[in-house]
């Protein structure tokens, strides 16, 4: 079965984790635009940063045999960085329409201050403009109220809920979720978030339907293969395969594909030769061609 | 030409906003055709922008563009007004570790053969030894062709030759008399 993880950080990831999720079914990814972990102090940071989700990240990726798409807004924490915000928002107007870019996002509330609000209704507008869905990072602290003021801005701007996915679910948040219509996205962490076995658990309780799972893995302690652990299991606890499939395949397939850039189709030959700006993901091994 | 290259000509001639939209989206609009699309758009833009703003564009475009934007702006070049205004695009492109990126300026192209000073083409022949591309695709070649530039490809096959590595043949056509 071919898997998707619609969510994760690859520039925060090694070469190896790249051959571990292609060898456990990882045919494709999405990289959202986020965090760093150290605060960015330069617009020019942003845009180098779109422009290697763009380039580099995209081809490091197919170098394994995985499709790369990314998702590029101001990210929630960094919304608060008064001096940078409105620039990085109007740096992101160049950059939405471009090959690979196939949502806006993360966007949303962290510590939900009005700067956020305010960014982040911005970036609504952006999505609608450039005809994108959305995705929506919800706040870790207070994760509740959140969710619900999130839910409330997408229903007050009108962005339709059909192209909106709202990420890092928990038990408490997903029932709002699903009665807004919206897609509902879970972050399978090795300790926060949501873990594989109370995964497993929604699943039997609310089905499939706009269900999506995902690694969030990035530079803190996490695991890129928690879309094939998540996978395995919903098999293990018996859940159909066709109702994984749809969670971990064809649901991220279907959102992603209303931004009418997400063509898995095109040739995608493993090909170690290849350089990318002259630098080579090898060092010294024997290139794979397939 | 498309229904869709027809309109975006018309919105690249209502001014730079729009025009980059249309150059943004190209390549999935157009697929093996973006880059004489994105050639014809880049013009129209130009067509209606002062002149006194055109080397800014288009060192905007290369500085904000991916790798395929970077090539289809490179192989444009010759076809631009005044083309030599552009020549640091070209020569910064050269500079590139991507070999897309040279290959766009060095090979089947005019630009460099008309407007490269004699360093920047020089540099140039080197990189496409170096890269694997055939000095045969370098337009103007014979024409450029330097007691300079001979003495640096001469030095280049002694090097390879001393470390025990193949020299390319088409460097005779650098070296070799016609």
């Amino acid at each position: 079965m071919k898997l998707f993880d619609p969510h994760i950080h690859m520039t925060s990831r090694t070469t190896d984790d790249y051959q571990a999720m292609a060898a456990a079914g990882i045919a494709a990814v999405v990289e959202p635009a986020f965090w760093v972990g150290q605060p960015r102090t330069h617009v020019g940071t942003f845009e180098d940063y779109f422009l290697s989700l763009l380039g580099w990240e995209r081809f490091r990726a197919s170098q394994f045999g995985i499709r790369h798409f990314c998702t590029l807004a101001l990210n929630p924490k960094e919304a608060n960085s008064a001096r940078l915000a409105d620039d990085v928002v109007a740096l992101l107007r160049r950059y939405l329409d471009k090959d690979g870019v196939v949502a806006v996002g993360e966007i949303g509330y962290d510590d939900q201050t009005p700067a956020e609000e305010r960014i982040f209704a911005a970036q609504i507008e952006l999505a609608r403009e450039f005809e994108l869905p959305i995705l929506i990072h919800t706040p870790h602290r207070d994760k509740k109220r959140g969710t619900e003021r999130t839910l409330a801005l997408v229903k007050e701007t009108k962005f339709p809920p059909a192209l909106t996915l709202v990420d890092h679910n928990t038990e408490e948040t997903l029932p709002l979720v699903l009665d807004s219509g919206c897609w509902a996205g879970h972050s399978i962490y090795p300790q926060t978030k949501m873990d594989e076995v109370r995964m497993v658990a929604l699943v039997k309780q609310y089905g499939s339907e706009r269900i999506i799972v995902n690694s969030a893995a990035d530079w803190g302690v996490s695991d890129p293969l928690k879309v094939p652990k998540t996978a395995q299991g919903l098999r293990e606890a018996g859940v159909d395969e066709a109702a994984i499939e749809t969670i971990c395949w064809s649901n991220p397939v279907r959102f992603f594909a209303q931004s009418g850039r997400l063509d898995l189709e095109a040739p995608l030959s493993i090909d170690q030769r290849r350089l990318w700006e002259g630098n080579s993901v090898l060092r010294g091994q024997t290139p794979r061609v397939d | 030409m498309t229904d869709w290259l027809e309109e975006s000509l018309a919105e690249a001639r209502r001014g730079e906003g729009p025009f980059i939209r249309r150059w943004n989206a190209a390549g999935r609009k157009l697929g093996a055709s973006a880059d004489d699309g994105r050639a014809r758009l880049l013009r129209a833009a130009l067509e209606v922008l002062p002149a006194d703003e055109h080397v800014r564009l288009v060192e905007e475009l290369y500085r904000t563009g991916e790798l395929r934007e970077r090539v289809a702006l490179l192989k444009a070049l010759p076809l631009l007004p005044a083309p030599e205004r552009f020549v640091e695009v070209g020569v910064e492109a050269v500079r590139s570790n991507a070999v897309a990126l040279i290959e766009a300026v060095a090979c089947d192209n005019p630009y460099p053969g008309r407007h490269f000073s004699e360093e920047a083409f020089n540099q140039m022949v080197l990189k496409c030894l170096f890269n694997d591309l055939a000095l045969g695709r370098i337009q103007g070649l014979p024409d450029r062709r330097t007691a300079e530039l001979r003495r640096m490809v001469a030095a280049y096959a002694s090097e390879r030759r001393a470390a025990g590595r193949s020299v390319p043949d088409d460097a005779k056509l650098v070296l070799e008399e016609n």
